[in-house]
């Protein structure tokens, strides 16, 4: 019988009168790449802790490789790799350095080299740590958390912070940590990076999961396929009149109005009549399709970077 | 195993502190520049004659049978005197560069003392009212007075050393209190703070082979420092350890120790380094003042030398002092050595208690 990477049953924490997770539910299959998914406070964080064993849930049952913390904590230590948001190093210390000295804390460690290479931190292997880069030093968090060849890795916000460029390599060497095999469990606030790079993703807000599922699902869930979105130069016309004459919610936000679209065919035909009738002075019009941001904003009626 | 990742944490940590001049500087260099500094300017005023300034009358230069007996009787006592007419000599008072000020006119004299000089002052004028009646006595033919024999030496009894020899032990305590209370308790609080412990947690690595290892990179940092200054002291002042240096070592482990174990324990119970820095300060300070590091505080009020004698940090310089100086044999010294063993064990046993990763 195939066991799970991660399963997580019913846990539950509050930190005094703050409810912070109430009722998760996990499973992850090994070798999947899975996101959480939600704003900040939604409990991504503390669920994270309590399933990296440094927060003792109240209630629940957690098993990682089908192993309990409360029995088996140092084998779990062993075979798991963990990213914080910002890992505390001594500046003085060097990329290299960092790399030997957490190795040697696990059985079976992957040699500096080899981490150096695939992180691409050659070049800056005697630099203090101190001095890199956002992204480099983000890499070298990684390179951390992989020294042990982990079976499950866990990335809490990998990319928060980052430029776009630096953002892409990471996303690169999770894809390949894919390809390794390895399970990972990530949160982020970023929905295309959780578009990106998960099999599966849960929507968490309230200490909860609301949704569960691979982003195609999810999207495919919302029945509102694609969205037009328009935008003014100057002052926007009377969006009431317009929403009349289509027959169609318009969300407006200032200069900028979003419609759904559930058969795009047919809206998009209806669409283009209404601003013809009404001669709407836009300035710009396009069409994208429906994003996990849209499946969020629908879940809890809130934007996730709000 | 174990040992391995205890090396190579040791070793790292020795290396990133050499690699950190502001650390390097506060463990090692403060206490020889602070000994470098005071045991120069203090030790100089200590072998200076003392001096006052004498107003003579109206006249200025005018000297009588009276003024003579006393210059003399005062020269006898190792006073230096000024003599300056009255306008000078009271223009110097005002601008505050005399310790003391001797008016005389026809016989009769008057003493004015700065008490910003105290204790100078009070040496000043203990030593020209005694000229005085010495003169006096002479004047009645009282004959030769004969002073009691004194002599000078530390309280156990072995050598008048130079300011520098009573400096260098108190500097030494106050380094292992400094580093127990900065770096290891301000280390352990960022730590926790900013989630370097956090991280340690979710690897195998032990916490006792962690702790070990930085109790140890503060043990060699503290004997290093310790050497720096005894080398430093024997070089510039020709101070040395009149002791067994095993007990000296024993003394130095001991005071390390039971500081490392207070960092720890204290820093359990703040929130984040802001706090902690607020409270270390609140506490090294007076301790500081209070203990005897620089000078012997016979001046403070009775309650609170006794109440600082139950510190730590006081029974360790008397301690360092008394093997130092007076080559005293840790039997000798038990009142402190109990003193700074209880005070070891609590905080030992809070720290160990309360320790934790997250």
């Amino acid at each position: 019988m195939q066991t799970w990477a991660i399963e997580a049953i019913g846990l539950q924490k509050r930190f005094g009168k703050v409810h912070a997770v109430r009722g998760l539910d996990l499973r992850i299959r090994r070798g999947e790449v899975f996101g959480l998914l939600g704003p900040n406070g939604a409990g991504k964080t503390t669920s994270l802790e309590m399933i990296e064993g440094l927060v003792r849930p109240d209630d629940g049952e957690i098993r990682i490789l089908g192993l309990d913390w409360r029995k088996d904590g140092n084998e779990i230590r062993n075979r798991i790799g963990v990213q914080f948001q910002s890992t505390q190093l001594d500046d003085k210390i060097k990329v290299r350095e960092a790399l030997h000295l957490f190795g040697c804390y696990y059985r079976n460690p992957r040699s500096p080299e080899e981490l150096l290479k695939l992180l691409q931190l050659e070049e800056k292997a005697d630099a203090f740590q101190s001095t890199l880069s956002g992204g480099q030093r983000q890499r070298l968090a990684l390179g951390l958390a992989l020294v042990n060849k982990p079976e499950v890795v866990f990335l809490d916000e990998p990319t928060t912070g980052l430029d776009p460029q630096a953002r892409q390599v990471l996303w690169g060497l999770v894809r390949h940590l894919r390809e390794e095999g390895s399970t990972v469990l990530l949160t982020s606030h970023y929905m295309e990076e959780v578009e990106a790079l998960c099999d599966r993703v849960g929507i968490m807000d309230h200490g909860q999961i609301l949704q569960l599922g691979t982003p195609r699902e999810l999207i495919g869930e919302l029945n509102q396929p694609s969205f037009v979105e328009i935008e003014f130069r100057d002052a926007a016309p009377d969006v009431q009149a317009f929403a009349a004459h289509l027959g169609m919610p318009v969300e407006a936000k200032a200069q900028h109005w979003s419609i759904a679209l559930g058969d795009p065919k047919r809206d998009l035909h209806r669409l283009m009549s209404s601003i013809e009738a009404l001669d709407l002075p836009m300035q710009q019009l396009h069409v994208r399709r429906a994003s996990l941001e849209d499946v969020f904003l629908h879940r809890t009626g809130r934007s996730l970077r709000e | 195993m174990n040992a391995r990742i205890y090396f190579n944490q040791l070793r790292m940590g020795l290396k990133i502190f050499l690699r950190a001049p502001s650390a390097v500087f506060w463990l090692v260099g403060f206490p020889i520049a602070i000994l470098l500094v005071l045991g120069t300017v203090l030790n100089d005023k200590v072998d200076d004659s003392i001096k006052l300034t004498w107003s003579y009358g109206a006249t200025g230069a005018a000297v009588n049978a009276e003024d003579t007996a006393l210059k003399l009787a005062m020269a006898e006592r190792g006073l230096v005197v000024e003599t300056m007419a009255p306008a000078a000599a009271e223009a110097r008072w005002q601008l505050g560069k005399t310790p003391a000020l001797l008016e005389g006119q026809d016989g009769k004299y008057t003493l004015r003392i700065n008490t910003y000089y105290a204790p100078q002052g009070r040496q000043i004028h203990a030593l020209v009212q005694q000229s005085f009646l010495i003169a006096q006595a002479r004047a009645r033919g009282v004959g030769e007075l004969l002073p009691m024999p004194t002599t000078m030496t530390s309280p156990g009894g072995h050598r008048g050393g130079p300011y520098a020899a009573y400096l260098l032990p108190g500097l030494l305590g106050l380094n292992l209190l400094m580093m127990g209370l900065i770096s290891v308790g301000m280390v352990d609080a960022a730590q926790r703070e900013r989630g370097g412990y956090k991280r340690l947690a979710t690897t195998p690595l032990p916490h006792h082979v962690y702790i070990a290892a930085q109790v140890s990179i503060r043990l060699i940092i503290a004997f290093s420092a310790a050497v720096m200054l005894l080398l430093a002291g024997a070089a510039v002042f020709g101070v040395y350890n009149q002791g067994s240096y095993l007990s000296f070592a024993a003394l130095v482990l001991l005071g390390a120790s039971c500081f490392i174990c207070l960092g720890y324990a204290l820093s359990s119970f703040m929130g984040g380094v802001d706090t902690y820095a607020g409270v270390s300060n609140l506490l090294l300070l007076p301790l500081m003042m209070l203990s005897g590091v620089y000078f012997a505080i016979d001046s403070a009020p009775l309650w609170l030398q006794h109440a600082v004698e139950i510190l730590p940090l006081a029974p360790l310089v008397t301690a360092l002092r008394a093997v130092f100086n007076d080559g005293a044999s840790l039997g000798s010294i038990g009142p402190s050595l109990a003193i700074l063993a209880a005070w070891t064990l609590a905080a030992f046993a809070v720290a160990t208690k309360r320790f934790r990763w997250v």
